[in-house]
């Protein structure tokens, strides 16, 4: 008696205050209202401006580089020369020059394209082969969903780096197998994201209201489903972009991702760790550095966009 | 609340104890005795096996260099030999057979005398395939090297003769190489196949312990034909990584390490409590351009027999066996640069397969010089003129004849591109990186090799006859096939008369160098580092590590 009497109270100041806010926010579309979320979020505008910048690098690469990353034949003389903070610096090559003489600034600049075009690709395949394990176990249940969820725990028995590497053991090196392997690896996660939220909106009234019409199946699932289900794989997509590039270079870091002379962060991080010792620094901690504002601004990114799309975090 | 005191006191005194118990392993195991001279020396790598006569690797080899004797020995810093447990020889007037008389009074570690019986033991295991002790090894370097000793004879006691079966000039030096070091017959007995793990050899030093991986001990062996060694005891630890290896030998955790990297040569003079040595190294680094064809060895003597056919190679490719092609690659390379910025100036360039110091090299050959535009030319003229692609083998591994060889490789990629050759850079792990270059399935491949014994035969014969282009164990990994050159080689072999062998080598080498089997890169110096206080370690031409007169002071 005395709770429900609370619950309906509960109810009339929650409709109340919905209304209230509603019409406070009339004349705000959707979009606006994500805007101004967003924006109210500094370190989420942070993170998109450097994730900004890097897809500036990325598609400016060859205007904004100063040097070729891979000149041919190779100026083997400006072997591990400092850049622009000492003396000894060759002018044209802020950042200094790496065991090759190649110039850091521009293969760093040419790394964000390839960078990026992995967090890309590879959450691409995540995403699609996650959708589509996800949709089939949650929408259809029982034995169906039973067996791919225990294939995913299969997958999530092995660390992801591990897999990631026998698998371009089994398909081979280069860059393109590492984005493939990746996106294997991270297919079981996006296919549990899919599959937990496929199950909260199968649930919901509209769709009742679609098999109550008699919609196909088919047609609930493309046109109801998936459209309804995309906003925590669009956060966890986000996030899992900043692995993807930290995994694509540990591959590079150990001779399995991009192939020389591939101005790949991870790679050339590893080709030059060896010269911290005898004071070339500058060669290990540019590419390190590049890596770390990548992944940094896309974890900030992937926070700020849960915020704005997470309907329980609106106040 | 009582009970929650107890539990934190008691994880607290858990904790304590672990740590105590830590740093009681660390004094157990690396403090010395007081008063004992201790040298511990980092390896690039571990030993694969200790048996002098089945191992090929640098990294087994230095640790048995301590270990083991054989009938004679190198001088100090020389390929020239001296008595080591022989006393004396004796070669016949044909050549054929020689003579030693052997040291009394040698002991092997294990307590067994050393006398003609071993030293027919030592010998017979390798040779003699009916010999009870022959399938517990490979005994590799014995195809190399020994194929043309017959057999080893005792006469008494102290006597013993080596029968040849043809004439072999390099025979002398050859006989002072690991290979042919002295083994205990009954150690061999005692331990049967595992026998390479408990090396008891006459060296100045004995064995202790191996731990894989980690480190092997040996120790001052008091009963040595000489005085004993100066150390008590010499510690081989392995530490991969070259700037690991350069801060441990910094805090003295190390006393010693080999392969510094070149480019930490300037912190290391700058640096009072090391000593940087230096010498030239008898070694050549190159870049092997697969001309296409090998043989099926199918009798396994080393040597390509008539019903032996000409067999195309797994990884044969029309460009590369074009030898105007092979003569641009060598044309679109700047060797000098590369020496000067990736070797840092710590070898000198290569124009032939051998070491400039080595009897016979031939030092009127003209090497190719850096020419991007005649590589052009040449590759126009073979009907090239827009490039082809190819794939270039980098080893993952450095050497002491290439540093760093992947960033070579780059730099090969990159100069080869400036005349539209394409390549692809293939890396694979080590060991299946020589089983597939032997093989024939590399197009182009980075490798070297390191003098053993100081005779010209021991690069020529090994690296670029006809008989060694046999698929699967080929040392030709150009698979360059020209029977002129197996001509002069075999010649050169047989023949005592010096000036002789000389002429016939340089002949080969002018004929390697036209038709531009390989890229000869570099002679690398070899380097070793150690404290300041380290005396008396001399570097052999041969890499070879002896710490027999080595001290701490």
């Amino acid at each position: 008696m005395e709770s429900k009497i609370a619950t309906k109270i509960q109810e009339l100041i929650k409709r109340f205050r919905y209304n209230k806010s509603a019409k406070e926010r009339k004349r705000e579309t959707k979009t606006q209202e994500m805007i101004r979320r967003f924006r109210y979020n500094k370190s989420a505008v942070f993170g998109l401006i450097l994730i900004l910048i890097l897809v500036f690098c990325a598609i400016f690469a060859d205007v904004i580089a100063p040097n070729d990353p891979t000149p041919s034949p190779p100026e083997l003389e400006k072997s591990l020369k400092p850049g622009f903070w000492s003396e000894d610096g060759i002018e044209g090559m802020p950042l200094g020059t790496d065991m090759l003489g190649r110039c850091i600034l521009s293969r760093m600049l040419h790394g964000a394209r390839i960078s990026l075009s992995v967090g890309f690709v590879a959450v691409g395949i995540a995403v699609l082969i996650g959708i589509a394990f996800g949709i089939t176990a949650g929408y259809y249940g029982g034995w169906i969903d039973n067996i791919l969820m225990r294939i995913v725990d299969i997958m999530f028995s092995f660390p992801g780096l591990l897999l990631a590497i026998v698998i371009v053991a089994v398909i081979g090196q280069g860059l393109d197998k590492a984005m493939i392997a990746i996106g294997i690896v991270y297919s079981p996660q996006m296919a549990r994201v899919m599959r937990s939220s496929v199950l909260y909106v199968k649930e919901t009234e509209y769709i009742e209201a679609q098999r109550a019409i008699g919609s196909s199946n088919l047609r609930i699932v493309f046109r109801h489903v998936i459209p309804n289900s995309m906003a925590p794989i669009i956060v966890y997509g986000t996030l899992m972009m900043a692995t993807a590039i930290l995994d694509a270079a540990a591959l590079g870091f150990l001779g399995l991702g991009a192939q020389p002379p591939a101005p790949e962060w991870g790679a050339m991080l590893s080709d030059s760790r060896l010269y911290i010792v005898s004071g070339a620094w500058w060669a290990a901690t540019f590419p390190g550095l590049a890596i770390v504002f990548a992944v940094l601004g896309l974890n900030l990114l992937g926070d700020g966009l849960r915020d704005i799309l997470d309907p329980r975090l609106k106040t | 609340m009582n009970n929650k005191k107890v539990g934190i006191l008691t994880i607290g005194l858990c904790l304590v104890l672990i740590v105590a118990s830590f740093s009681g392993c660390v004094t157990e195991e690396e403090e010395p005795e007081p008063g004992e001279m201790v040298l511990i020396f980092g390896s690039s790598g571990d030993a694969k096996r200790l048996d002098p006569g089945d191992v090929t690797d640098g990294e087994s080899i230095q640790r048995m260099d301590n270990i083991f004797e054989s009938l004679v020995e190198y001088k100090p810093s020389s390929t020239e030999i001296q008595p080591c447990l022989a006393t004396s020889w004796d070669m016949s007037e044909d050549g054929l057979n020689i003579t030693f008389n052997l040291r009394h009074d040698v002991k092997f570690h294990d307590g067994t005398d050393f006398n003609a019986d071993s030293v027919v033991f030592s010998f017979a295991r390798q040779y003699n395939s009916s010999h009870p002790y022959h399938d517990y090894g490979e005994w590799a370097y014995w195809g190399y090297m020994f194929s043309d000793i017959d057999r080893v004879e005792k006469i008494d006691n102290y006597t013993i003769k080596i029968f040849l079966e043809r004439t072999n000039a390099a025979i002398m030096t050859s006989l002072a190489m690991f290979t042919v070091c002295m083994v205990s017959p009954a150690n061999a007995e005692q331990w049967g196949e595992d026998a390479f793990k408990h090396p008891s050899g006459t060296g100045p030093f004995k064995f202790v312990e191996w731990i894989k991986d980690d480190h092997i001990t040996l120790e001052a062996n008091d009963d040595y034909w000489r005085e004993s060694p100066k150390l008590d005891k010499l510690i081989f630890r392995v530490i991969e990584d070259p700037s690991a290896r350069l801060m441990a030998l910094q805090t003295n955790e190390i006393q010693g390490m080999e392969y510094p990297d070149p480019t930490s040569f300037d912190a290391i003079e700058a640096d009072s409590d090391l000593q940087l040595l230096t010498a030239p190294g008898m070694n050549v680094g190159y870049l092997a351009i697969n001309c296409g064809y090998g043989y099926n060895d199918s009798n396994e003597n080393g040597v390509r027999d008539p019903d032996e056919p000409w067999v195309k190679t797994l990884a044969y490719s029309e460009p590369l066996a074009n030898k105007k092609v092979r003569q641009a690659i060598n044309y679109a390379i700047d060797k000098n640069s590369i020496v000067d910025n990736l070797y840092k100036g710590t070898a000198v360039v290569a124009k032939n397969g051998m070491p400039p110091f080595m009897l016979g090299y031939n030092d009127d050959v003209e090497d190719y010089s850096y020419d991007p535009d005649m590589a052009r030319t040449l590759l126009t003229e073979a009907g090239y003129p827009n490039g082809f692609t190819s794939t270039l083998w980098v080893m993952p591994v450095s050497r002491p004849y290439m540093f760093d060889p992947p960033k070579i490789g780059e730099a090969i990629q990159s100069y080869l591109a400036a005349v539209n050759i394409t390549v692809d850079i293939y890396q694979i792990d080590w060991a299946t990186y020589l089983e597939k270059t032997e093989a024939g399935e590399h197009p182009m491949c980075l490798l070297g090799w390191t003098g053993d014994n100081g005779d010209p035969d021991n690069f020529m014969n090994v690296l670029y006859a006809e008989n060694a282009c046999s698929i699967g164990t080929a040392g030709n990994v150009a698979f360059y096939n020209n029977s002129r050159v197996q001509e002069v080689l075999s010649a050169a072999l047989q023949t005592y008369d010096t000036t002789e062998r000389a002429n016939y080598y340089e002949e080969a080498q002018m004929l390697l160098h036209e038709n531009a089997s390989h890229v000869y890169l570099a002679h690398s110096n070899q380097n070793v580092v150690f404290r300041s206080n380290v005396k008396g370690y001399v570097l052999h031409p041969t890499s070879r590590k002896f710490f027999y007169p080595v001290t701490i002071e």
